[in-house]
Order: structure tokens, then C-alpha cells, then sequence
């Protein structure tokens, strides 16, 4: 998918090109986002025959949702939950599919109407009178969506010593272009993606001017959302010493930005603590600062005044921040959101997992599948005895 | 070596005999059962069993029902439940021996069937009552109702009455209708009892409640919400008006009942201001698919005659409101047979939940795993009568989008 949408906006930039390299030598190349997404999920996405979903165009959708993660002792994934928040503005009727691995959904708290369930699929219909709020509180499958959690968490305990590796898992590698800019121009672009990164507001759609030809840049660059993360670490003694984290009494604390040009991960490494601790970290897709902030200026469009920033230089770090600020953006909504304008907030929370593994549920086959297994086992069996009886009895 | 080929002829034959029968049918019929009170109340019996006959005439039609490689076509068996539980099982049962796959039904007896019912995995649809606790997901998994729910109509009809600041007196009649509807509306309520004046049940068969109208009138109540038949409905206005109280009568979908004003002919005026809570009948966008079932519905049967005039001197007839939601329930069966691709009922039963289609006004209709409610509760409007003729309201924000249907008779 990533590939695919790489490719997509190389050859849009292409298209964009040639003919105009044939009247001009400057083109018009759309820069990314706000959207499409690099890869169809997140948000999650519908499973089993959508039905006619409908939101009128009176009516809006905000969502905020809490995507909250039990964890094993390992880091591994155990269970996962998500309190989704739909608060609708406008008068009009709504038919609200929200696709995700649903085992079981119930409203959340302060829900103005209570969500419906079909296979694969969170439902909301009735009509909102000019405002109303949907709140899910749903139980999702772990194997079905571990692999859209921004998050890896792997645990180690040897002996007095404890480390936790934090992994941004968001990296996917993508394709993009390159060229020769203007570089007052991309400097101006900078300075405004930045101003929406720091306001924390949705990319508007930007074009940039490309001298000649638009090229696929060799690299394929390894685009993350920034992912801003808090975590503590209850141990049930107060531990000797930490690395990576600070230690308050008992709790170990550690926060980072993983991503933004900064690294990927980070390690917290604990000594004593008296046992496995109890674990809670919490990741917000966050904005682009330093991988925006320009080189000892106020701002970009100054810093090229002052000195000769290449101009393929100013493009490559444009396009890689608006490529990381798409894919935080992505995160934002773990579970659709109907509006497709409407704004998502999304905090996914780790914790120790108090309870047990969820099992993967059933396929639901209906009230007629486990007579049918028992049927067919019978005839088997059936079949099997008369079978050995048949060749006794032939032997005989 | 011949035992041995007579013996695995045999087993062979007693294999193919596990399964059950695919073929044989040649007729390839469907059955749907509709069990309402033909003697009893018959409006409602006859617009349910319309609704599911102007469905399977019209699916039937467009070549029936394809399952796999076969093809099947609806026959509707009409059964007369007399009002009677003890008779809706009889009914039920018969009904299961033609080997139905759905019962249709106005709700009678519906705490006593569905289990019959459940045990060959049939659905049954409620058109009519919207009685609490006849539909659970969970208890009564092969219960599907497509009807304004009374929890939906005494919610809404708190939620509009309560704001206006009224002292509202909640009668009931001792129908169970009424008993069930009381509950709904006191629960209603239940969280502003500075809003009730007062809580009266009022024999169902009474058409003269004049001593109980005066002592709801000495509780000072200044609106009065009437849950109960239409008979309790009429014998109330009536009651009001005939000692000049002009107070404002609310009243759940019965209150749009003919009935109502055919006990009431003889004082037109009496109606007026009578609002009454019910499904909306069209959709957000607009009258068109409303229109076209009624169009279809009264070519096929006729328009369904009030029995009353306006002041205009035209005769006024009844729009085809909860032959829509049986109608709706047939589209929605045979989208679920459709998905599961098969006639079994257990199958039929579990894709129900999967399911949702286009209703004959516009709106969609569907259930799933944790609701088998079709008519969700934010779709409850007001309407109200005026020249025996009934309009949605325009002081609430549901209604107020809703345009009125024509009810005088054309042509």
C-alpha cells in the first residue's frame, strides 16, 4: 500500500511534469497530505458487508478515543479495548458503520444512544438534533489489530535487573521525490507546515515549484509518526537505580518523543525493584518541532536569506515532514471517523494486563454450527464403526 | 464379496439419509406466517397482513427469491390470534407445522411463542407492540420487532412534555397495553416527579370516565398523557371536552387510530390538539419513498377509510403505517436469506442480525447482534390533530422536518 501510494504521488508529480517540462522548466508538484495515508489502516478497517452508511452533510463528527492496551509481563499484547467518542453537531440522520475486529461493544459513558454489533462492525443510527454523543466501549480481537498498535513493548527481567525497549512501530518505508526547488519558496512552505505542525491543526493541501524534471528520490525514506511518550514503572520496592527513566520511590518515570528526529525507541533500565513492576505508558501522536525548526532562525524563509540552503535539501526535509506529519495524523483515528473532515484525537494506553489472554472468539456460524460439528462428527464416527464392523464381519 | 457390496450400497444409503432433505420440494415454497386479531382489532390485522402480502406479491413479482441455484417464492398463511395469547400459540404452532420461516405478528401472545418458535430457530416479527420486554437480543434471540418501541414513545414523549414545564397527569388504562405503557411513561418520568400531577389507571371498556377526568382535573394537572386502547383515548376527550376542559392530551401511537375518531365524529372540534407519538413515516430524504408504498398499498388494497370527514366534507383515510413496517420486515427476511444463502432457519435466524435494507420509506431498516429493534427510539415524532386531520408538530426538532401526508381521499 505504502509502495502504491508512493508510486501514486510520483506519478501525479510526473504527470504534473512532463507536459510542462515541455512548456516550461517549472512545475507545480503536489506536496503530501493531508491525506490519502500511506497505508489503508489505521484506521481500522470494515469488516463484513458495509451497509449504506450515511451522515448528512448537516451533520458532523469529532472523535476522541482511548485505545487502551493490556500488556503481558513480556510486553506482549493481551487484550485491547477502545473507549470511542463520536460527538455529532447538526440537525439531521445518521447510519454510523465504525469497522474494526469487534468481539463485543457497549456504550460508554455519558452515550446518548447505545451501539450496535454485527460482525466486524461497531453500529450507530438514529437522529441527531443538533448535538449528540456516541460512546463505544469496545472489546477488539488482539490478533487482528496488534499490528496497527503504534507501540511495541518488549520486557526483560534477569535476575534484580529489568529493561523495557519502547518502539515506535509506525516506520513504514515509503517513495518520494526530488527535485530543484525554489528555495524561497519551499522555505515559505516550511515555515507554514510548521505553523500547522505547532498549532497541531491538519496539513492543508501545498504545491511546490520544481525546476525541470521530477525524479524518485534513490532513497526510499523511512517515514515514522512522531509519538510522544509517557510511561512509569510501579515497582513493589523502591528500586536501586535507573537508566532511561527517573526513580521516584517506587515508580520509575521516563518520557521521549519517538520519531521527530529523534530516536525510534528508547530503554529504561532498572535495577532491584523487588519484583515485575506494574507497567502504564502512554503514546500521543504528537507534531513535528525539531524536524521542522529551522537552522538558527526564526523561521525557514530568514534562514535562506542569511545563507545558501540547496534547494533539494529544503525539498527533501519538506517532503519527509509533511510525510511524518500524514502518518501521525493517520494515528489520530485508531477507529473511523464517518466525517471525513471531522478532527480525531487518539491516546492509546499500555498497561499490565491484569487478566488473562482473550480468546479468539468463534467465527459466528449461527445457532445451527455446533449442531452441524456434532452431526458431522456423529456420521464420522458413524461411518467409522460400521466401517470396522463391515471388515470384521467380510473377514469372518 | 456381494454382503460386502449390499453392505456398502447400504451404508451408503443410510450416509445420504444424515443429511437433510434439499430436494422433493417442488412447489419451492416459503411460508410466512401472519398472526394478528382479525376478531379483535381488526385495522391493525388487516394493515400487518397487507404490508407482508404487498411485500411477497412484489418480491414474488421480481422472480422470487434465488438461493443458490434454486428459486422460491413467498406464500403468506393468515392466522387470527382473537387478541388471545392461549390462541397465538395454537396459531404459532400451526404455523411451525407448515413449516414457516418467519411468524408476522401484531405482538399478542409473544411472551408465550417465541419459545416454540425458537426451538426451530423461527424468527418472529412484532409489527405492532411495542411493548418493553417482548424483544431482548440476548433472552430472545429469535425476536425481531420493526414498531415504535414504548420505551422509545414514553422517552420522547418525557423529553418533549418536561421542558414545557406542564404538571402532567399519566393515565392508563387496565389493558396490557396500558399497564405496560404505564410502566414505560412513569419510568419516564420517574426522574422529574415535580412534572406529574398524577398516575390514574382507568378501566379499558368504560366509555363514560367523567368521575376520574374531574379528579385528574382536581390534581391540577395541566396535561394529560393518555397510554392506553383507542376506546380509553376517545372516552377521554371525551370526558375533557364535555365539561369544556381544554387541556392538552398527549397519547401514544393508538392515539392515531381511527377509532379514536369515529367515537368522536359527532364532535370534530373534541380532536383538535389531540398529539399523539409514533414512527415517522417518511425519511430525511423526503416523501417520495412514502408516497410511492402508499400509492402501491391503495392500488393493491384500497385506501384504508377513516371513516370520518373533515369540515370540507372530504373523507379522510388512514396512511399505511404499520403495514410499512411489515412490509419492511419481509424485505429484510429475504435480504437475510439472501445473505445466508440458504432456507435453513438457523441460518436465516443468525444472518438477520447482518443485515439491513432500504425501508419502504427511505429510512433503513436492519437489526444486529445487540439490538432486534428496527425502529430506533430517535425516530419517535409528534403529530397533531387538526380538522381530524394529523400533522407533525413544529416544536420539536424531529417533527419539524417532517412534512405532512396528504390524508383525504383522492379522486
Amino acid at each position: 500500500m505504502s509502495l502504491r501510494y508512493s508510486l501514486g504521488l510520483a506519478a501525479a508529480a510526473a504527470g504534473l511534469a512532463a507536459p510542462a517540462s515541455t512548456a516550461a522548466s517549472i512545475q507545480q508538484v503536489l506536496l503530501p497530505g493531508p491525506t490519502p495515508y500511506p497505508t489503508q489502516s489505521p484506521p481500522l478497517a470494515v469488516g463484513g458487508a458495509p451497509p449504506p452508511a450515511a451522515l448528512s452533510f448537516a451533520v458532523h463528527a469529532r472523535a476522541a478515543e482511548r485505545v487502551r492496551a493490556g500488556v503481558g509481563p513480556g510486553g506482549e499484547l493481551v487484550s485491547l479495548r477502545v473507549l470511542h467518542r463520536l460527538v455529532l453537531t447538526g440537525k439531521g440522520d445518521y447510519l454510523i458503520v465504525v469497522g474494526a475486529p469487534v468481539e463485543d461493544v457497549r456504550a460508554g459513558a455519558g452515550s446518548d444512544s447505545q451501539p450496535g454489533l454485527r460482525t466486524g462492525q461497531i453500529l450507530w443510527s438514529g437522529f441527531s438534533s443538533g448535538s449528540k454523543v456516541l460512546a463505544a466501549d469496545a472489546e477488539l480481537r488482539v490478533r487482528e489489530a496488534r499490528e496497527l498498535l503504534p507501540l511495541r513493548l518488549r520486557a526483560i527481567r534477569e535476575g534484580s535487573r529489568y529493561s523495557l525497549t519502547v518502539t515506535n512501530a509506525t516506520t513504514i518505508a515509503e517513495i518520494a521525490y526530488g527535485g530543484e526547488g525554489l528555495p524561497q519558496q519551499l522555505a515559505e512552505l516550511l515555515d507554514r507546515t510548521r505553523r500547522e505542525s505547532l498549532a497541531g491543526e491538519r496539513l492543508s493541501p501545498a504545491y511546490a515549484s520544481v525546476k525541470g524534471f521530477v525524479r524518485a528520490r534513490k532513497d526510499a525514506p523511512r517515514i515514522a509518526a512522531p509519538l510522544r511518550v509517557e510511561g512509569t514503572l510501579h515497582f513493589p520496592s523502591a528500586p536501586g537505580s535507573a537508566r532511561g527513566g527517573t526513580v521516584h520511590g517506587k515508580t520509575v518515570s521516563f518520557s521521549a518523543v519517538l520519531g521527530d528526529a529523534s530516536p525510534l525507541s528508547l530503554r529504561v533500565d532498572v535495577s532491584g525493584g523487588g519484583g515485575a513492576p506494574r507497567l502504564r505508558v502512554v503514546a500521543r501522536p504528537t507534531r513535528l518541532v525539531r524536524a521542522l525548526t529551522p537552522p538558527r532562525a526564526a523561521s525557514w524563509a530568514v534562514a535562506v536569506r542569511r545563507r545558501a540552503i540547496p534547494a533539494d535539501l529544503l525539498l527533501r526535509r519538506l517532503i519527509d515532514a509533511r510525510m511524518q506529519l500524514v502518518r501521525s495524523d493517520q494515528y489520530q483515528a485508531f477507529l473511523s471517523n464517518p466525517d471525513p473532515q471531522g478532527a480525531n484525537r487518539t491516546v492509546y494506553v499500555y498497561e499490565t494486563a491484569t487478566a488473562a489472554p482473550t480468546a479468539a472468539p468463534a467465527p459466528n456460524t449461527g445457532s445451527g454450527g455446533g449442531n452441524e460439528l456434532v452431526l458431522t462428527l456423529a456420521i464420522l464416527g458413524s461411518v467409522l464403526v460400521a466401517g470396522a464392523a463391515l471388515v470384521l464381519w467380510a473377514h469372518s | 464379496m456381494r454382503r460386502l457390496a449390499f453392505l456398502l450400497a447400504g451404508l451408503a444409503l443410510i450416509v445420504a439419509g444424515c443429511g437433510k432433505s434439499s430436494g422433493g420440494d417442488s412447489t419451492r415454497r416459503l411460508v410466512i406466517a401472519v398472526d394478528v386479531p382479525v376478531t379483535g382489532s381488526p385495522y391493525v390485522a388487516q394493515t400487518i397482513k397487507q404490508g407482508v402480502e404487498l411485500a411477497a406479491q412484489n418480491l414474488n413479482g421480481s422472480g422470487g427469491i434465488r438461493v443458490g441455484s434454486r428459486g422460491y417464492q413467498l406464500t403468506v398463511k393468515l392466522y387470527d390470534n382473537h387478541l388471545s395469547a392461549r390462541r397465538a400459540v395454537e396459531d404459532t404452532r400451526r404455523a411451525l407445522d407448515a413449516g414457516a420461516v418467519a411468524v408476522v405478528t401484531d405482538g399478542t401472545g409473544v411472551d408465550a411463542t417465541w419459545q416454540l418458535a425458537r426451538r426451530d430457530d423461527v424468527a418472529v416479527d412484532i409489527a405492532y407492540d411495542g411493548g418493553t420486554g417482548l424483544v431482548d437480543a440476548t433472552a430472545r434471540p429469535n425476536v425481531f420487532r420493526i414498531a415504535p418501541t414504548n420505551r422509545g414513545i414514553a422517552f420522547r414523549l418525557a423529553e418533549y412534555l418536561i421542558p414545557r414545564k406542564l404538571k402532567v397527569a399519566l393515565l392508563s388504562d387496565d389493558s396490557a397495553y396500558g399497564r405496560q405503557g404505564a410502566a414505560d411513561i412513569g419510568r419516564a418520568f420517574s426522574g422529574n416527579p415535580e412534572a406529574v400531577a398524577l398516575k390514574l389507571t382507568v378501566p379499558a371498556g368504560e366509555t363514560d370516565l367523567s368521575p376520574q377526568i374531574l379528579r385528574v382535573r382536581r390534581s391540577g394537572a395541566t396535561a394529560l398523557v393518555v397510554w392506553g386502547q383507542p376506546p380509553a383515548i376517545a372516552a377521554v376527550l371525551s370526558a375533557a371536552r364535555s365539561i369544556g376542559w381544554n387541556v392538552p392530551v398527549y397519547a401514544p401511537p393508538t392515539g392515531a387510530d381511527p377509532f379514536v375518531r369515529q367515537q368522536l365524529a359527532d364532535h370534530p372540534s373534541w380532536v383538535d390538539g389531540l398529539t399523539f407519538a409514533s414512527g415517522r413515516m417518511t425519511a430525511e430524504i423526503g416523501t417520495a419513498p412514502f408516497l410511492n408504498f402508499q400509492s402501491q398499498y391503495e392500488s393493491t388494497y384500497g385506501v384504508d377509510r377513516v371513516g370520518v370527514k373533515n369540515s370540507a366534507g372530504q373523507p379522510l383515510f388512514q396512511p399505511p403505517e404499520f403495514a410499512m413496517y411489515s412490509y419492511d420486515f419481509v424485505h429484510v427476511l429475504v435480504a437475510a436469506i439472501t445473505r445466508a444463502d440458504s432456507v435453513e432457519p438457523g441460518k436465516v435466524l443468525a444472518a438477520l442480525n447482518e443485515v439491513t435494507t432500504q425501508g419502504a420509506n427511505g429510512d433503513e431498516r436492519g437489526f444486529n447482534e445487540h439490538s432486534h429493534e428496527g425502529v430506533v427510539d430517535d425516530d419517535v415524532y409528534f403529530a397533531r390533530f387538526k380538522d381530524m386531520i394529523f400533522s407533525p408538530v413544529a416544536d420539536d426538532a424531529l417533527s419539524s422536518t417532517l412534512p405532512p401526508i396528504p390524508q383525504t381521499a383522492r379522486g
